[in-house]
């Protein structure tokens, strides 16, 4: 990508490649547009990853924040997830995590919480929006200054909280192996560990600012590159990979087979509606029919959204929580009401654990007993302008299914799909294509080739 | 014509009523630019007391980071801490976090070079240029360095580099008694150590507690330090000291209780610098000609600059100067120690002398030639300053004329001085003569011309 495109300002936050693009000036007009935005006397938590940059931001964050006369409440390298825990914990007006997730060591980016650690709403983030273009802060005078205070423990409060909704003593038996992408995640499990005898065995557990081990996406490419090989070496029952901020999870078997990044979703899916009250299970339009069929088994049904964070976030509002069993995405990003509703990764797996111990199955049987989808995926750099334009060829060529316009296009028939759509965060199209049984190979191909007669 | 100066942007750095004029943005894009010009190594930064300074000493942080620098975090430190700090640990440049003797809601950037100075002419308005360019060094995530915070060693280092020119042991034997007003500022921790751990003193001290507000006005000046002088006498103190904000500043009394004129305290501390070794001393234009008196006794040469640290420093180094200062300020700069107003060297060559010589702090005081002096402020018109000049030089006819900054008028029984403000739309002027009458005759003869 062109490093001087990499800056993304949009209602997800602020995102880019640091010093190509994302400057400390940004850092700053957006902590103090969300220094204002926030309702004052309040707390606002910070947390980051361990990128060397991370520190830059921090200090930036700390001023914009302060100046405002917020206390801020500084948690050093922790997980976005617990950042969020920490801002219900400590009743914060909101909170800030600096941080560019499953993005590359150059890449960093500030995303932003409300009260109770809740993403921000359309309405809310569009907000924040107006204030940062306005650039209207609403500094304090030298009276009104805040300060600033760190909380060390915030790791054990979470993991309190985690104790309490998982049997960790039951799960001690399992042997799991963890790749910890160099992110937040070793220390977490480092803890608890040492406070509950689980036995996760990591691997690229130090945390590092300038690289981390390899990309730190949570796909089944990467599980299968660094994770899956190890496996049956060490004998492990399972074994998980983390992004930066541990917030997705992706996962392998006990057979050293690396899972679609998809099944995450489906399988929490599988142990929450049988467990809990919940029926509804809300994804994007672009997630793996499996989980409506799967759904169906539980007594569940699948509500599917635009693709994002945002839409996700906005539709939760839209059901009464109790209704709803889980929310997530086909990228191993997964939300529970028992947990307030925040990607997790962490508490997914452990989820996912849960649902090994209580059907007593290996992973690979419980994953074997699923009927068999295949699923393609492919990205095509993108012209802005035909967009509409290859749309409609595409919608006009496929007449004959079902056509549904919520986010770019998606084409559905009996046991078969594909979805085309624009990337919110870079420049591409991407294609996905499903069907049950053996991959769409022709149907993905000719999807492709439409879509590459209007790439650059 | 009433505007107040909330925010300036200039050679000097940049100053300002901290909310909406001085922001966090405008802290941090400075500190960038200043990032850039020092180029990518360690930076120190340390701040005075003020309720801004954490907020502000985080914006300058983030602005050095983004520039690639390494940050040495000195935390709540003196101005000419700072300075020895930078020297001593080999650093790019540094930075103080302070509005000095401006009152709380103001807040500023002090911004030092490699040697742990003050900028000189040059190179800030190279500075300021780049700044306006906003042509900053973005460093990538590998190129940003780390946030280092030693609050210990650059106190240590600046006492001992004050010790190495007294005499300890004959200070520590007189077990002298001592009043300080700390002004809850910067230097409060590090004066309490250094009266009564180093130099042995009974201490009886008074705001002293750097997370309290300034109890007085930032400025030491004797009309503010009535409670001082109430402890001096409530004690039976052998002397006083007072600092302001960021401890580059000094005040004295002596143990009846009068403040000494800043002017005479510099003289008593060139006296001292020159009984150790002979050389040239530089002083401003605005300091009193006891300083001639005194290097007159020693036969050593004085030279004036415009006001102005800066400006000072940079005409002591071309000089060779062995001491020099700021009269009127309270600020002695002794270069053996750091090109900077010290308070701590004030405060050690001080009690040194009096070890020395048996005598009392108003014995030393009265040792000095008399002189008569007068500090006041007048409005002025833009564009009318010039006219103003011009007929204040045809009023004293025969005056020796210097016009390096602003005017200075030598006559043969005193000077007066008139300069415009750097951050007032007033001028300021200062006048000194033999006796009270002189004084009375040349304050108001310039009066009636402005």
């Amino acid at each position: 990508m062109p490093e001087a495109t990499s800056l993304r300002i949009s209602q997800v936050g602020l995102r880019g490649i640091v010093g190509h693009g994302l400057t400390a000036s940004h850092v700053l007009d957006f902590a103090a547009a969300f220094g204002s935005f926030l309702d004052k006397p309040g707390k606002v938590i910070i947390g980051r990853d361990p990128r060397s940059s991370g520190v830059m931001m921090r200090e930036g964050v700390v001023a914009g924040l302060l100046a405002c006369g917020h206390e801020v409440v500084d948690l050093g390298v922790v997980s976005t997830p617990i950042i969020q825990h920490s801002i219900r914990r400590l009743d914060a007006a909101g909170g800030i995590s600096i941080g560019a997730s499953h993005n590359a060591a150059e890449w960093n980016a500030l995303k932003f919480f409300g009260r109770h650690g809740a993403y921000l709403s359309s309405a809310e983030a569009g907000e924040l929006l107006d204030i940062y273009h306005l650039r209207k802060f609403d500094f304090l005078d030298w009276r009104g200054i805040g300060a600033l205070r760190h909380d060390p423990a915030a790791v054990d409060c979470y993991l309190d909280d985690v104790s309490a909704a998982f049997d960790l003593n039951r799960l001690s038996r399992f042997r799991v192996l963890v790749d910890c992408t160099n992110g937040t995640s070793g220390e977490i499990l480092r803890r608890m560990n040492e406070r509950f005898g689980t036995s996760f065995i990591l691997i690229n557990e130090a945390r590092d600012g300038r690289a981390f081990a390899h990309e730190p996406s949570t796909t089944q490419k990467m599980a299968a590159l660094q994770l899956a090989p190890l496996i049956r070496p060490i004998g492990a029952d399972a074994g998980f990979l983390f992004d930066i901020d541990s917030d997705r999870v992706a996962f392998a078997t006990e057979a050293g087979e690396a899972a679609s990044e998809e099944l995450v979703l489906v399988l929490i899916a599988d142990e929450l509606l049988e467990r809990g009250p919940g029926r509804l299970v809300i994804t994007s339009i672009s997630t793996t029919a499996l989980l409506d069929e799967v759904a169906a088994a539980r007594g569940g049904e699948v509500i599917r959204v635009a693709v994002g964070r945002q839409p996700a976030t906005d539709a939760l509002s839209n059901y009464p929580a109790d209704s709803i069993a889980v929310l997530g995405e086909g990228t191993g990003a997964v939300m529970m009401p028992r947990f307030r509703f925040v990607y997790d990764g962490i508490v997914s797996m452990l989820a996912i654990l849960s649902l090994m111990d209580r059907r007593g199955l290996k992973l690979s049987e419980i994953i074997g007993a699923y009927p068999r989808y295949s699923i393609l995926k492919g990205k095509i750099p993108l012209e802005t302008h035909r967009i509409p334009e290859m749309l409609y060829e595409i919608e006009s060529r496929f007449s004959d299914g079902i056509r549904n316009t919520t986010d770019g296009l998606r084409i559905d028939w009996p046991g078969k799909w594909f979805h085309v759509r624009v990337s919110q965060t870079e420049p591409l199209v991407r294609v996905i294509c499903e069907s049950r049984g053996d991959p769409p190979r022709a149907l993905f191909d000719q999807v492709m080739d439409l879509v590459r007669s209007y790439s650059l | 014509m009433s505007r107040v100066h909330q925010l300036k942007i200039s050679v000097s750095g940049i100053r300002g009523v901290v909310g909406e004029f001085l922001t966090p943005n405008l802290a941090c894009a400075f500190a960038q630019a200043f990032g850039t010009y020092v180029g990518p190594g360690p930076v120190v930064i340390g701040r005075d007391t003020r309720s801004s300074g954490e907020m502000i000493e985080h914006a300058v942080t983030c602005g050095l980071l983004a520039a690639g620098c390494e940050v040495v975090k000195a935390g709540i430190a003196p101005t000419p801490t700072i300075q020895v700090h930078v020297a001593e640990i080999h650093a790019r440049g540094g930075i103080a976090v302070t509005a000095s003797h401006n009152p709380p809601e103001y807040n500023a950037l002090k911004l030092f070079n490699r040697e742990g100075l003050f900028f000189n002419h040059y190179e800030r308005s190279e500075l300021l240029d780049l700044y306006h360019q906003s042509q900053f060094r973005q460093a990538a995530n590998d190129e940003i360095r780390r946030v280092v915070t030693d609050t210990a060693s650059a106190p240590q280092r600046h006492i001992a580099r004050v010790l190495a020119h007294v005499d300890v042991d004959r200070i520590r034997a007189r077990g002298f008694r001592v009043a300080l007003d700390g002004v809850n500022g910067a230097g409060s921790l590090m004066s309490v150590h250094f009266l009564r751990e180093v130099l042995g003193c009974e201490l009886h001290a008074i705001s002293v507690d750097p997370s309290q507000p300034f109890p007085r006005e930032a400025e030491p000046r004797a009309e503010v330090l009535g409670e001082l002088q109430a402890l001096i006498r409530q004690t039976g103190a052998d002397a006083a000291f007072a600092q302001d904000p960021d401890g580059d500043r000094l005040a004295v009394g002596d143990e009846t209780g009068r403040i000494l004129d800043n002017d005479d305290v510099l003289a008593l501390a060139v006296d001292c610098a020159l009984r150790r070794r002979k050389g040239p001393v530089v002083v401003n234009l605005t300091t009193s000609a006891v300083i001639d008196d005194i290097a007159a006794r020693h036969g050593c040469a004085v030279f004036r600059a415009p006001v102005g640290e800066a400006n000072v420093v940079e005409r002591m180094k071309a000089a060779g100067a062995i001491i020099g200062g700021e009269g009127s300020n309270g600020g002695i700069i002794f270069p053996v120690v750091q090109y900077c107003r010290d308070s701590y060297m004030g405060m050690a060559f001080l009690l040194d002398r009096m070890a020395e010589t048996g005598q009392t702090m108003s014995e030393l005081a009265a040792t000095l030639p008399a002189y008569h002096r007068r500090l006041g402020k007048l409005p002025f018109e833009h564009g009318r300053l010039g006219q103003m000049m011009q007929a204040l030089e045809r009023t004293f006819p025969g005056a020796q004329v210097d016009r390096s900054d602003g005017l200075k008028l030598t006559l043969p029984g005193g000077w007066i001085h008139l300069r415009a403000s750097n951050t007032e739309p007033i001028l300021r002027v200062a006048a000194e003569a033999r006796t009270q009458e002189q004084l009375e005759e040349l304050y108001a003869k310039a009066s009636s011309v402005a």
